[in-house]
């Protein structure tokens, strides 16, 4: 039992470093978004935008 | 062909010496030992009758040893002092040579005389001690004393080669080496006789199919007797080999004698009962056996009383066994040739093994139940060591006991012997199925030979750190080196104020998918610190991945030694990105808001890190170490119960 369990968690971890290693995944602090469509439109370079859009304020 | 024929001194029946180097001939009309001697043909007096032990071997019976043919002319019967007898078979070789052949318990040994080496000292019977190396025999192999004890000539067939005298007793050690060494000094003579040889099989000599079918049957049944004491029916399952046997319906202890049962006396109705019921046939390593008898035994350690039980297995072609239950764990245990054993201090070494010493106690036996192949007896005391190499136990006993002798010189002599047995762990459930029992207890302790269980998470764990780092190799090989994606050296100008940011966008760059991505800032800071917030912005999808820059500096001098701490570059990774144009945007805080800032930038893709490899290392370990956590206590429990405790936790197991 003990055997088997730990080879599914073995072979889960080897096959997800393999899958990380090859699409170049990594574990990292930075956060991923979305532009908002309207803000690509209307252009996002504004410091309004990054303040009080994007990032919420700060 | 003959070498003498005439007729027996005492019944005048026709008799022959087939051997020139037989000194005896019984005659196998009236059973007399008629020995020759220059002048006459002399009665020695008459044998007993033989006792059927169920021998595979006869007079008259061929083989060959070292290629050289041989056939058995005599076989003589002796009784052990503690009771029981064993067979000396006599072997004429076709180039001269005389072999002896001692059977007992089902073993074989082939020994042949030696002269005694010049300027060898043999000791005296009395001088021998157990376990002592005898020194200076022609064998090349160390030979140690198994056994002393006093031999009695009770019967006789064929021709035996020196002058058996029917009842005569005579001293004899036996010796045990290592490969099967074997020997005997005989004190029949002054100086002793040597004997040296080893053990055998009767395939090693050439003999296979010799039983005949009659003989076996009779070997292999089992007789129906009557006790003498209450006349209630007994079964003996080995009748050519018990010795003892209790009554099962009025618990008498009855000695078997030829297969005449003779009451010795009453025992206590027994507070044991076997789990396994005597006659149970069950499958062994070694073959199909049914258990025939059951003691129980104990030690008593620091005034504790601890008991176990041992059930003795027999079959006609394999022998005795035994299986041993202590603390509800359960061994297989079987006989081993003391002289293959080497005994140290706190370890013995057998076949290449060391085994450490776990316990050394005088053990008891306290009940009896069934049939034994000695004359076993409640009280019966021997000195018991067992040393330990999961899952085996090497157990050591040596039994010896003070003989009254009024004839001899020194009234008082001892006698005994010195056995060796290999004990292999069995788990209780496997014992329930090759017995066909069901509901003996589960142990709730550490028996001191339990094999650990879980060894193989090791193995799996070496070999799936094997597995990553090759995995490691490959995406390394397969990645490819670093490419540089965009390299820019920004110039903030002064912050307005010290809450302040400024912000930088790059021109469009290229990103390739699938590949990881690290963020280089650089900035000459001397005791200050720029941080960026960092974007890598996907013109046509619209993705942003943020990431910070933290560049710290600072350095200095405090009693007389200089510090520095953090660096000029800090550096960000993020997951691969989906291929496209990227924009880079920074905005910029600093320290020292009023003066201007200048942080290089790189956008590196497919750089090698081995913080993934890391954490998987780390996943895989986390079992095996809590494993190894379970596997130091699991070794304490066990030798805790050790009165050589303690000590190293990591004994090797032969799983």
């Amino acid at each position: 039992m003990l055997k088997a369990l730990y080879t599914i968690f073995a072979v889960g971890v080897v096959s997800l470093y393999s899958v990380a290693a090859l699409l170049g995944w990594e574990i990292s602090g930075g956060s991923r978004h979305q532009l908002p469509p309207d803000a690509r439109q209307n252009g996002y370079r504004s410091f309004h935008f990054w303040h009080y859009g994007l990032h919420g304020g700060k | 062909m003959s070498v003498l024929v005439a007729n027996c001194p005492s019944c005048g029946a026709p008799i022959e010496f087939k051997s020139g180097q037989s000194i005896v001939v019984i005659c196998q009309y009236c059973h007399s030992a008629v020995a020759r001697t220059d002048r006459e043909l002399k009665d020695l007096g008459k044998v007993a009758e033989l006792v059927e032990t169920g021998s595979p071997l006869d007079v008259g019976l061929r083989g060959t040893w070292k290629d050289v043919p041989f056939e058995l002319t005599g076989r003589a019967q002796l009784g052990h002092e503690m009771g029981g007898q064993w067979d000396e078979w006599y072997a004429t070789f076709s180039n001269g040579w005389l072999g002896w052949l001692a059977e007992a318990q089902g073993r074989f040994y082939i020994t042949f005389q030696y002269p005694i080496p010049e300027g060898t000292y043999v000791p005296t019977f009395e001088q021998l001690q157990l376990g002592q190396e005898v020194y200076g025999l022609p064998w090349p192999t160390k030979l140690m004393v198994a056994e002393t004890g006093r031999a009695t000539a009770l019967g006789a067939k064929g021709e035996i080669p020196y002058l058996l005298t029917p009842g005569e007793t005579y001293d004899y050690a036996d010796l045990s080496g290592a490969n099967g060494a074997f020997g005997t000094i005989d004190y029949n003579e002054t100086p002793p006789l040597i004997f040296l040889g080893q053990q055998v099989t009767l395939a090693d000599l050439g003999i296979t199919t010799t039983r005949a079918p009659e003989k076996e049957e009779r070997r292999v049944e089992a007789a129906q007797l009557g006790c003498p004491n209450c006349g209630g029916p007994l079964e003996l399952r080995a009748p050519d080999k018990t010795e003892r046997v209790t009554c099962p319906n009025c618990n008498s202890l009855l000695d078997v004698n030829q297969g005449k049962l003779q009451f010795l006396k009453a025992l206590e109705k027994p507070w044991f009962q076997p789990v396994i019921p005597l006659g149970t046939t069950g499958e062994v390593p070694e073959g199909k056996m049914t258990v025939i008898g059951a003691m129980a035994r104990s030690v008593t350690i620091e005034g504790t009383q601890y008991f176990w039980s041992e059930y003795l297995l027999y079959q006609p072609q394999i022998g005795f066994r035994w299986l041993v239950n202590s603390d509800d764990h359960w061994n297989y245990v079987r006989a081993i040739p003391p002289g293959d054993v080497y005994e140290a201090t706190k370890t013995a070494v057998y076949n290449d093994k060391s085994y450490r010493i776990f316990q050394d106690a005088q053990a008891r036996v306290e009940v009896v139940v069934g049939e034994f192949y000695w004359k076993v007896e409640t009280g019966e005391q021997v000195r018991g060591v067992d040393y330990v190499k999961p899952p085996y136990m090497l157990s050591k006993e040596v039994s010896t006991t003070y003989v009254n002798d009024p004839n001899a010189k020194k009234k008082k002599r001892t006698t005994g012997e010195i056995n060796w047995s290999l004990g292999t762990y069995i788990p209780v459930q496997e014992i329930e199925k090759r017995f066909s029992v069901t509901g003996l207890p589960r142990p709730s302790g550490i028996a001191p030979n339990q094999p650990y269980k879980h060894w193989w998470i090791y193995k799996y764990w070496l070999a799936f750190i094997v597995l990553l780092g090759l995995a490691g190799v490959l995406a390394f090989v397969f990645a490819g080196s670093t490419s540089q994606a965009y390299s820019q050296t920004v110039n903030f100008p002064a912050l307005p104020n010290e809450d302040g940011t400024q912000v930088f966008f790059s021109e469009p760059f290229e990103l390739k998918g699938r590949r990881n991505i690290r963020i280089v800032g650089q900035s000459p800071v001397q005791n200050t610190w720029v941080y960026l917030e960092g974007d890598l912005i996907n013109d046509e999808t619209g993705v942003v991945q943020s990431f910070p820059i933290d560049i710290s500096y600072y350095q200095g001098v405090e009693d007389g030694e200089s510090w520095s701490e953090g660096g000029q570059e800090d550096s960000a990774y993020t997951s691969s990105l989906p291929g496209g144009r990227y924009v880079l945007r920074l905005e910029g805080q600093w320290e020292r808001w009023q003066q201007p800032a200048v942080v290089s930038v790189q956008v590196e893709q497919n750089v090698t890190r081995g913080f993934n490899f890391l954490v998987a290392i780390i996943l895989l370990s986390i079992g095996p170490v809590l494993m190894i956590i379970y596997h130091i206590g699991f070794e304490r429990r066990r030798w805790s119960e050790s009165m050589f405790g303690g000590g190293d936790d990591s004994d090797d197991d032969d799983d």
